[in-house]
């Protein structure tokens, strides 16, 4: 029994012998026993291996997956492959990029910094989404976290700029111009300060100065 | 409805259309997860190694090569998780990571049940390298090209790998008394 033998037994099972190899083989099974035993428990084997059956995956496993997706950097190549954005240079924060307006509205907080840095490593996970469907601004807006940090994710259609007001206890974190051309999306994510559990985050959208709509997020 | 294929689907990611992704989820997490769990033999490791892998491909989408097919992009990376997941196991093994075998003695298999558990129980017992090959050649059905693109090696490489592989099962099987005849 050599390493060619076995090298022709393998290639027999892969179906990828030329006629001079097969013939070549079959002296070999005609002149040597071990070669023809070895030769029939390895077809033997990959006939086994071919017959064990896939199985199907536990039916929480899509959700699984699509509950811990992050936001974060599907908004970032979103980012990159859109360069229609009218709005995009009005926006700061995150991912950076244009004038992010912050106003303290009531009470002692946290440094500007700590409402717009960037995001601690760790898988994110989604804490919670609210859809919104009705009136002229839609999309999904998502609080999440990742690491020690917590962030807001709006993924916003409409027809016009829309101004966002995301306000915690406190604090009132205001951008301007989110939206995108008609019919397109939208992005922004948005730091908040970490500490925040139990406290609702209230999302105000606005159109020339009105208010359009509002959602709210809760930090379990 | 007509099946967007996988670079539409990709595209679209890129774009931020989350919905997209979600496709390419349902159309891979089978697999994705057969290949885990061949090489884990554990449900529940097998679901943690399948969540990583469409986690960093969401997350390395933009690094993502559209010339090649997305399926060998993903199993690389779901086999790259597995190994992760395996060299962070506690070692049940030897030398050479070959597993320890704490069977006692010959046993007479039927086919079957008893083959299957026997095959999966050799499986483990070879190692990591090998149980990817065979993984992807007999329970995948890949081609070696496609495995060689998903190992990043050469095809005669794959080959030769496959080959210790298959003889290595052989053995472990025969040593335990499973009739190849």
């Amino acid at each position: 029994m050599t390493d060619s033998d076995l090298e022709l037994i393998h290639a027999e099972i892969d179906g990828e012998l030329d006629s001079r190899q097969r013939s070549e083989l079959a002296r070999r099974l005609l002149a040597e026993p071990e070669v023809r035993a070895v030769r029939d428990q390895l077809h033997r084997l990959c006939g086994r291996l071919e017959t064990l059956e896939q199985v199907e995956p536990p039916a929480e496993l899509q959700t699984r997956i699509l509950t811990a997706l992050p936001p974060t950097a599907m908004l970032t190549r979103a980012r990159k492959s859109m360069p229609r954005w009218r709005y995009a240079a009005l926006f700061a924060g995150v991912l950076g990029a244009g004038a992010l307006v912050f106003e303290t509205v009531r009470g002692p907080g946290p440094a500007t910094s700590e409402m717009t840095g960037t995001m601690a490593a760790g898988a994110p996970v989604t804490l919670d989404t609210v859809s919104l469907s009705e009136g002229p601004v839609a999309g999904r807006v998502s609080l999440y976290r990742e690491g020690t940090g917590l962030a807001v994710a709006l993924e916003l259609t409409a027809s016009a700029p829309v101004d966002v007001l995301v306000a915690t206890e406190g604090h009132t974190l205001r951008i301007n111009g989110l939206a995108a051309e008609s019919g397109a999306a939208g992005s922004q994510v948005v730091a908040l300060p970490g500490g925040m559990k139990g406290q609702p985050v209230e999302l105000t959208f606005l159109m020339s100065g009105r208010q359009v709509g509002s959602a709210r997020l809760t930090v379990p | 409805m007509k099946e967007e294929d996988d670079p539409t689907l990709v595209l679209r990611c890129r774009e931020g259309d989350r919905h997209a992704f979600e496709q390419l989820v349902r159309r891979y997490q089978r697999p994705v997860f057969n290949v885990a769990l061949r090489m884990l033999r554990d449900r529940q490791d097998a679901m943690d190694v399948a969540q990583t892998t469409f986690l960093k491909a969401f997350e390395h989408l933009g690094d993502y090569d559209p010339t090649f097919r997305f399926y060998s992009w993903i199993y690389r990376i779901a086999i790259n998780e597995t190994l992760n997941a395996l060299g962070a196991r506690k070692p049940l093994t030897g030398l050479d990571g070959e597993e320890v075998d704490g069977t006692p003695g010959p046993e007479r298999q039927a086919d079957g049940e008893q083959t299957r558990r026997a095959i999966e129980d050799a499986l483990m017992q070879i190692k990591p390298e090998q149980r990817s090959v065979i993984t992807l050649r007999h329970f995948m059905q890949l081609s070696y090209e496609d495995m060689a693109d998903i190992l990043q090696l050469p095809e005669k490489t794959v080959k030769s790998r496959l080959y210790s592989a298959r003889q290595a099962l052989r053995e472990r099987l025969l040593q335990r008394g499973v009739d190849l005849t």
